[in-house]
This record gives C-alpha cells, sequence and structure tokens, in this order.
C-alpha cells in the first residue's frame, strides 16, 4: 500500500471527527453546556486513538497475487485475511474518491457472488489500479461460472 | 389461451407465439383491494345514496375494475424463445424481461387458497441477483403451470426430453410418472413440533403475567386490556402459526428437475430445486425438539423466496420436522455421499471456552469428502454443510480475544444466507483449513466444469480463444479514475 493511503485516512477521520468536535465545542460556547464541552474532549480523545491506530491499521494492509487467488489481508485489532479465487470474481469495481483522487490513489474491489465476500484493496496507484484490475478480469474469464 | 402473437408490437419471430395469462388472474391478483373498495362505499354510501345509487355505484367500481384486467391480461403474456422465458407487462410502461434458463435456480408453483378455487397457479422462478421473485406468473391454469415448468426445467438443466402428463389433466399431486416420493412428514408431528417452539410456550406464562398484574392493580379486565393481550398473543404464536399452515402435508420427492418439495395448508407450494443450486443444508435441532429427537432441515438457495417488501433471505425447509436418520437420508439425496451422522468432526482446544463459555463442546468443523461442515450452538444445536463447489471465498478472521488466545475462525463464503463458520480454531489449525478449503473448492470446481463441458462446443477455453478486434491493447489508464496528483 502506499504510504499517502495514511494521509487520505487521517484526513478523512478529521474531517469526520474534526467537525463534529468543533460543532460540539461551539455549541458548548454558545449553550454553556457542560455535557457538550464534555463530548467534545471525549470525541477528540477518541479521533487521536483513532488517528494513531490508522497508522498501524493501513501497513497491516496487504494484497497477494496467487497464481489461481487473491489474498487479501488487513487490520490490526481484528485480523482478517481473505482468499478469493479469481474464477469466482463477478465484477470487479475501481473507484476512487475525491480525497483518494487529489493523493492520487485508488481502491480496487473485487466482487464475487457472497456478499460475505472481503476483497478491497485500498491506496493503489492508479497505474497498479488498472493492472491489477485488467489481470483479475482477465484470470477471471478463464472459468466464469457465476454460481 | 393460445390465441396468437401479441398486438403490441414486440417482435415474436419465434415459432412460439406469446401464451396469455388466465383472464381471472388479475381479478384474482386485486380481488382484495376491491373487496375493501366496496367495503369503504357501502360503509357510508349505502345510507347516503340509497339503495339503487349504491347498486350504480358498486357496478361502476366493478366495470372500471373488469376493464382494467381485461386491458392488463391483454398486455401480459409470455413464451419461451430458445433457453429463455419472455415476459412480457405492461400497457404505458411495457416491459419485456428475458430469463436466460441456465441461470434458473428454482422454480414454484404456488396456489394461494383463492386460486385453487378456481384451479390456478401462480408459477415463480428464482433468479439471483433480484431482489424479488422474478416473473411471477399469476395465473395459470394448473395444468398449463405445471407443464410450463416441467419444460422450463428439461430447459434449464438439459436433461434429455422426458414424456410429461398431457397438460390439464395433471391433478394437484402433478402427476409424472418419474415422481420417486422420498419423506411425508406427519402432519401430527408438525403440529406438535410447533406446539414445542418457545414462541408457544411463552404464552401461558405471557396471560398469567398479564392477569397477575391485572389483579394486582384491582382494575379489572377492560376491554382494551383484553384486546392488546389477544393481539400480543396472536403475534407471538403467528410464526408457529405460520409454519404450521406452510408445512402441512409436506412431502419430498425426486423429480426429474431436481428436488420437489410441496407442502401447504391453505396455499399450496410446489418447490422444485436442482441440487447442484443448493448452496449449503442447515441442519437444526432445537432445545424443545430433543425429547422427540426431532431435527429441522433447511436449503440454501441463491436468490431464493425473497419476497416483495422482505428484504431478510429465506431458506427452503428440506424437512420440516422428522427424526435425525430422515434428515440424513434427505441430505445424503440432496448431496450423494454426504452422511450427517458421520462427519470427521474435529473439536475446539478448551481455551476457546473463554470466548463461547457455553458452546466450546459442540464447535467442530469437518473437511469431509464432498462437503466442509462446521457445528455451532449448545441450546439450538446447527450444522451447517456447504459443498465444496458452492464456495465462494475463504476467510480467516482473528479478534484481539482470540488472538491472545492464539485461536481464528474460518468462514466459508457462499452465495446464499446460511453462514459456515469454523469458530475459534487453533491458529495453525485454521491455516491449514483455510489452505484445505481454498484448495478442495478449486478442485470440486475444476471436477464440476468438466463434467459439465463435453456438450458446449462454443464453451471459451484458455487454450484457443478467438480475440477480435485483434490486437488492441487492453491495458491503459483510460478507464481508471482522472488523478490531480
Amino acid at each position: 500500500m502506499s504510504t499517502r493511503l495514511i494521509w487520505v485516512e487521517e484526513l478523512q477521520l478529521l474531517l469526520g471527527t474534526g467537525s463534529l468536535v468543533l460543532a460540539c465545542a461551539v455549541a458548548w460556547l454558545v449553550l454553556d453546556w457542560r455535557l457538550l464541552g464534555l463530548a467534545a474532549l471525549v470525541l477528540a480523545a477518541v479521533g487521536l486513538v483513532r488517528a494513531v491506530a490508522i497508522v498501524r491499521a493501513v501497513r497491516a494492509w496487504g494484497y497477494a497475487e496467487r497464481e489461481r487467488d487473491l489474498l487479501v489481508r488487513h487490520g490490526r485489532i481484528v485480523r482478517r485475511l481473505s482468499i478469493v479465487p479469481y474464477a469466482r470474481m463477478q465484477f470487479v469495481d475501481v473507484s476512487a474518491g475525491p480525497l483518494e483522487r487529489v493523493f492520487g490513489l485508488a481502491t480496487v474491489q473485487l466482487h464475487t457472488a457472497a456478499a460475505a465476500s472481503d476483497a478491497r484493496v485500498p491506496g493503489l496507484e492508479p497505474a497498479e489500479a488498472a493492472r491489477l484490475r485488467d489481470r483479475l478480469a482477465a484470470l477471471g474469464e478463464d472459468r466464469s461460472e457465476g454460481l | 389461451m393460445t390465441d396468437g402473437a401479441m398486438t403490441n408490437g414486440t417482435t415474436t419471430n419465434a415459432a412460439e407465439p406469446v401464451t396469455r395469462l388466465h383472464p381471472l388472474s388479475p381479478l384474482l391478483r386485486s380481488i382484495r383491494l376491491l373487496l375493501l373498495g366496496i367495503a369503504a362505499i357501502s360503509w357510508q354510501g349505502y345510507a347516503e345514496l340509497g339503495p339503487v345509487g349504491w347498486l350504480v355505484l358498486v357496478g361502476l367500481v366493478l366495470l372500471c375494475a373488469g376493464a382494467l384486467s381485461v386491458v392488463s391480461w391483454w398486455f401480459t403474456g409470455y413464451h419461451v424463445v430458445g433457453r429463455e422465458l419472455r415476459v412480457y407487462e405492461g400497457m404505458l410502461w411495457r416491459r419485456t424481461r428475458a430469463i436466460p434458463l441456465e441461470r434458473l435456480q428454482a422454480v414454484d408453483v404456488v396456489r394461494p387458497a383463492l386460486a385453487r378455487l378456481a384451479g390456478l397457479a401462480e408459477l415463480r422462478l428464482e433468479v439471483v441477483g433480484a431482489g424479488k421473485t422474478e416473473a411471477p406468473l399469476a395465473f395459470l391454469p394448473l395444468g398449463d403451470a405445471v407443464a410450463l415448468r416441467d419444460r422450463l426445467l428439461r430447459l434449464a438443466t438439459r436433461t434429455p426430453h422426458v414424456v410429461v402428463a398431457a397438460p390439464g389433466e395433471a391433478a394437484d399431486t402433478a402427476a409424472e410418472p418419474p415422481l420417486r416420493v422420498l419423506h411425508t412428514v406427519d402432519n401430527r408431528d408438525v403440529l406438535l413440533g410447533q406446539m414445542l417452539t418457545p414462541q408457544v410456550w411463552s404464552v401461558p406464562f405471557g396471560i398469567v403475567f398479564v392477569g397477575l398484574q391485572f389483579l394486582s392493580e384491582n382494575r379489572g379486565w377492560t376491554l382494551i386490556g383484553v384486546a392488546s393481550l389477544l393481539t400480543a398473543v396472536i403475534g407471538v404464536v403467528q410464526v408457529p402459526v405460520r409454519r404450521v399452515m406452510q408445512d402441512w402435508g409436506f412431502r419430498a420427492a425426486v423429480a426429474p428437475g431436481g428436488l420437489r418439495l410441496r407442502g401447504g395448508l391453505l396455499e399450496t407450494r410446489s418447490q422444485t430445486v436442482a441440487p447442484t443450486r443448493v448452496q449449503a443444508i442447515g441442519v437444526t435441532w432445537p432445545l424443545l425438539w430433543r425429547p422427540t429427537r426431532w431435527v429441522r432441515a433447511v436449503l440454501d438457495v441463491a436468490g431464493y423466496g425473497a419476497q416483495e417488501g422482505q428484504t431478510e433471505r429465506q431458506v427452503t425447509r428440506l424437512l420440516p420436522v422428522g427424526d435425525v436418520s430422515t434428515a440424513r437420508h434427505l441430505v445424503a439425496e440432496v448431496l450423494p455421499g454426504v452422511d450427517i451422522t458421520a462427519l470427521p468432526l474435529t473439536p475446539t482446544p478448551r481455551r476457546a471456552r473463554w470466548l463461547a463459555p457455553l458452546a466450546q463442546p459442540v464447535l467442530g468443523a469437518a473437511l469431509a469428502d464432498r462437503v466442509f461442515a462446521t457445528t455451532d450452538g449448545r441450546v439450538t444445536r446447527q450444522l451447517v454443510v456447504v459443498p465444496y463447489e458452492r464456495i465462494q471465498s475463504v476467510r480467516i478472521v482473528q479478534g484481539p480475544l482470540e488472538r491472545r488466545l492464539g485461536l481464528a475462525s474460518v468462514h466459508a463464503d457462499t452465495a446464499g444466507a446460511l453462514r459456515a463458520v469454523a469458530a475459534h480454531r487453533e491458529l495453525a489449525d485454521a491455516r491449514v483449513l483455510a489452505a484445505a478449503l481454498s484448495e478442495r473448492a478449486r478442485a470440486a470446481r475444476a471436477e464440476a466444469a468438466r463434467a459439465e463441458a463435453p456438450d458446449d462446443p462454443y464453451r471459451p477455453t484458455t487454450a484457443h480463444r478467438v480475440t477480435w478486434p485483434p490486437e488492441v491493447p487492453v491495458t491503459g489508464d483510460d478507464q481508471t479514475p482522472p488523478t490531480a496528483a
């Protein structure tokens, strides 16, 4: 994974939690409710913890293209390893959110017929994302069977 | 019925003309609404309008409804083109839906109570990917529905032409010569089985509890109190009652297109599921059924039974109630060579007790010859059996507590609703299990592909594939999201 993914995730966190904290703080100043100030503090603390966790979580992402299947590993606290055979692929998504685009990253996601399948590879360089997509599509074609 | 091609401009170049549904269909489908409408008119209108005015109004409503039904009936039809079923509907918003029959998961013949009175049936086709049942053909005369189902199944499964009973004379039992009955469930067992459910058992306690409350507060029985109690009881008992209605007269049989499961008291339903479409089989043994040693077995078929307005995915019952040996027999019929009483289940280490204090002794996983099996649940014992060739992906998940204990869980994902999870295995064991699962799934897929391949000369293979247009590089950045780097 590109280390720029860390920045993307951190910024996302900052935008999400930051705006909440700000709203709470402003409301606290205006309305003078102690509880709101406390909420802002707690939210900020949770945000900080998550900011640290993100660094580790992003480093834990990994994928490997094997001959017949794709391995995707992620998660630091709950560790997950998915083994997805190319033959089971239904379609591949390449997506990039606004923040990801600013940092020049893209996400590849492999979908199978099972909703529980979990094969998402975030934070790829666009060229690498395109290569992975094409490779997955080509490998999936060899034996398409659906269910 | 087959009175010529439709006049709505659709191209009917095939030899087969479009068949319309039974003329009574729109009426049957909207009869409840119609009766409600008339009731609403009568509620206030009768006194104001007088008998003549009321009659005129009801007549008008009926006329409008009749005209609408005729129009909708006229524009609805279906026919089979090659290996595809096409369904035409709608007058203003016209829709033609083509359903490739190779993708058919199951076919149901459903007969609601009213339709049974009229000798009609609804044909439901289950296809993966649709939120609800695709193309319910409601309603057809029973004989036609049965004949069409058999025909679709023949086309879908590529079995050679089988002579079926002439349409029209087929009775409720769907009389086909090669039907082999596997098991019939005794209605007494169905009733007793549903009596032995927590819902039913909670009713007397609930009534006593509420009654005591009333007595202690010295308010006596008010109408509202009684009514709300009744509503609550009905709400609680609804599930067992519905099950009894569904499972009444249940019969499992082997028909040409696959397994034929039939049951129902007021609304009868006859389902046909090909064994290759079964994603998983679940066998549950509820606590209250232990004295009678009964189990319930369900089939998991992708995309099945998702009704309108109901997001939760459902499973099909294979055996509503029965003893273990019956379940074993039926499961072996669906998945040959699988014996649910002799699975090589391996236990989890004792330290998994920290995570599953009750269930640890019953947690197990088995790599059998053709299937992956997992067990779970101390109170309601549950067994999930997944054929290797149905596995979509394999996952190892390790939570923080599991990591402390050196354990991990292995999930085998299928396209169905049942989950096969080998919970809390030894980490090394889990890795071996996951590797074995993906390897066996691959081998089973290859096996299935070989079995399927020979009769299709146009099946694309890696060895020789025509590329057209030639030499166009597929790789390129043209389709990647634009970047602002």
